[in-house]
């Protein structure tokens, strides 16, 4: 490792620190001055902690992780994004490719493309209840248009991008147009389709939070959420949006350290 | 073009299929799928526009009861959105307010700390953690939270937004930042520019395309943040429409009308689509002078 990279951890080390601590003060003098008593619409909460004290978050992870809420809902939800995501990539690579490849079926495609890139996901999802129902199809097929619009759009225009030097030269070489698209298309696509991936892992976790908080069912990180929100239950949320937010962060170094892995062969400067 | 008109035609062959043909007698996946209240039909479409559109202007005459006035095709959706005085034009206008609120707010706050991480390598070095932290919650899983601080408001309609508009900002500024070829800055530090100069002449042109791209992603996240986050607690906007009123628990307690639905989809991704342009075109104005 070297100095400047020790540099670099020492002192996000010393930042995030900094945080917990400004959190743990805060959180302690909150709990004289900030109300127990609020006023939600139409009643009144009793035994409100708007900044739970490490204390009260430390009971409230013991007990959800006792019984069992917390490791069921993070596999829930992580099932649900894996299923999704898995489908939704696949689609969503084999179409773009398929549409950057061949112009006359992109004549074809394009007004669908069109109107799904500009739908926003989450307005689909009441038209996938009515046509799926309630349960898990309708939860990870959302996922998988998220997944499939992003990944369409990356596959696409990475195929697009390609220079057409190098189509030119490996045709002038003799070679078949299935040879090119294995030896040459693919792999200078490869990159950019993977960036779209990464993009898309982290739409595919706002994705699902919404879908499990509309449709709240036992057990999800959006459930916890929902019910954290009915008592309301602060650290309960605070947990939950704590390891949503880890859940999300380790999916991304997860894309991150696979990306350097499979393009080592480029050449890359800094 | 012609590929459009193709689409609406079959699109309206399949939907009124169960007319022309009787559905009951196809296989499985076909029966289900061509039930009216999966593909609603084009005129069901047409109905639930002018319905939304015209609004709850007509009221029935007092002495018939009111259920005979009815059209035949609308639904408890349309009614429901219709007793609560919602029109499409009125929903679709206050969502875009509040997407554009968020992108007013949002991007220059984004593209501002983008700029701080960028330049000094020291404020990357503490902050960029800070930012990872942030960027990794989902804007809408904040809104509960939100909504204990401030109570039932329109900022916790418009914070999340404001939040994913942001967070989505910093790292195309970023880059753009750091990625300006080092020439550059060589160049003009010693040629002499410093302080206000170098970031108006140098970085800020240099970052301007990266920013510009961004700033239509951040688009398309601000539609979708907002329809969500009006899904899960508004009682206006084309969130609401779309899951036809209610609160919070109780949302989807209605049956939903697949028409209404579609057409509150194919106006979203029309504004979408329609602002996306604008960015677009703007992108290209601003960067002439690269090319």
């Amino acid at each position: 490792m070297s100095l400047v990279q020790r540099n670099r951890i020492k002192r996000a080390l010393l930042s995030l620190g900094a945080i917990a601590v400004v959190y743990g003060i805060a959180a302690e003098i909150g709990r004289w001055v900030l109300p127990h008593r609020i006023w939600m619409d139409v009643h009144y909460i009793d035994n409100v902690e708007l900044l739970p004290t490490y204390e009260s978050l430390a009971e409230e992870l013991a007990f959800l992780i006792q019984s069992w809420i917390l490791p069921s809902s993070i596999l829930v939800s992580t099932g649900r994004i894996l299923a999704g995501f898995l489908l939704g990539s696949v689609v969503g690579i084999v179409v773009g490719l398929a549409t950057g490849r061949a112009a006359r079926l992109e004549y074809v495609a394009d007004p669908w493309t069109t109107l799904l890139r500009f739908t926003p996901a989450l307005a689909l999802l009441p038209l996938y209840v009515i046509w799926f129902g309630y349960g898990e199809a309708s939860k990870i097929l959302l996922i998988a248009t998220s997944v499939a619009v992003v990944a369409m759009l990356g596959a696409h225009q990475a195929v697009r991008g390609v220079p057409q030097v190098y189509l030119d030269a490996a045709r002038a070489l003799g070679a078949s147009p299935r040879l090119i698209f294995r030896k040459i298309v693919l792999p200078a696509a490869f990159p950019q389709i993977f960036a779209s991936l990464r993009v898309a892992l982290a739409l595919a976790w706002v994705t699902i939070v919404v879908a499990e908080l509309i449709d709240a069912k036992m057990p999800s990180l959006g459930y916890l959420l929902a019910l954290a929100g009915a008592y309301p239950r602060v650290p309960q949320m605070l947990i939950g949006l704590a390891t949503i937010g880890a859940l999300v962060f380790l999916s991304d170094m997860l894309a991150l350290s696979l990306h350097a892995k499979v393009t080592r062969w480029m050449r890359r400067t800094g | 073009m012609s590929s459009l008109i193709v689409l609406a035609l079959a699109y309206t062959l399949l939907s009124n299929a169960s007319r022309f043909i009787d559905v009951d007698q196809l296989p499985d996946p076909l029966r289900s799928t061509l039930r009216p209240d999966v593909l609603p039909p084009t005129q069901a479409l047409v109905q639930a526009i002018v319905d939304l559109v015209r609004g709850p202007e007509k009221q029935p005459p007092p002495d018939e009861p009111a259920h005979m006035h009815h059209h035949v095709h609308t639904s408890d959706h349309v009614g429901v959105l219709l007793q609560q005085g919602v029109t499409l034009q009125t929903s679709l206008l206050i969502t875009t307010g509040r997407v554009l609120f968020g992108m007013v707010v949002g991007a220059p706050l984004g593209i501002l700390i983008g700029l701080l991480i960028g330049l000094s390598r020291r404020v990357d070095d503490y902050v960029h953690p800070i930012y990872v932290l942030v960027r990794s919650i989902p804007p809408l899983a904040l809104i509960t939270y939100i909504m204990l601080w401030l109570g039932h408001t329109e900022a916790h309609r418009l914070i999340p937004i404001v939040y994913a508009v942001a967070t989505t900002m910093v790292i195309p500024t970023y880059h753009g930042v750091r990625d300006l070829a080092s020439t550059y800055l060589v160049a003009a530090r010693s040629l002499g520019a410093r302080g206000w100069l170098l970031l108006r002449r140098v970085l800020l042109p240099a970052a301007g395309p990266a920013v510009l791209s961004g700033l239509r992603y951040a688009l398309a996240i601000a539609w979708m943040t907002a329809v969500g986050s009006e899904m899960l607690m508004a009682d206006n906007g084309m969130g609401n429409l779309i899951v036809g009123g209610g609160m919070w628990a109780s949302r989807f307690q209605t049956r939903s009308d697949p028409a209404v639905v579609m057409v509150g989809i194919l106006a979203l991704a029309a504004a979408g689509w329609l602002m996306d342009s604008g960015a677009r075109l703007l992108t290209i104005r601003l960067t002439r002078w690269a090319r």
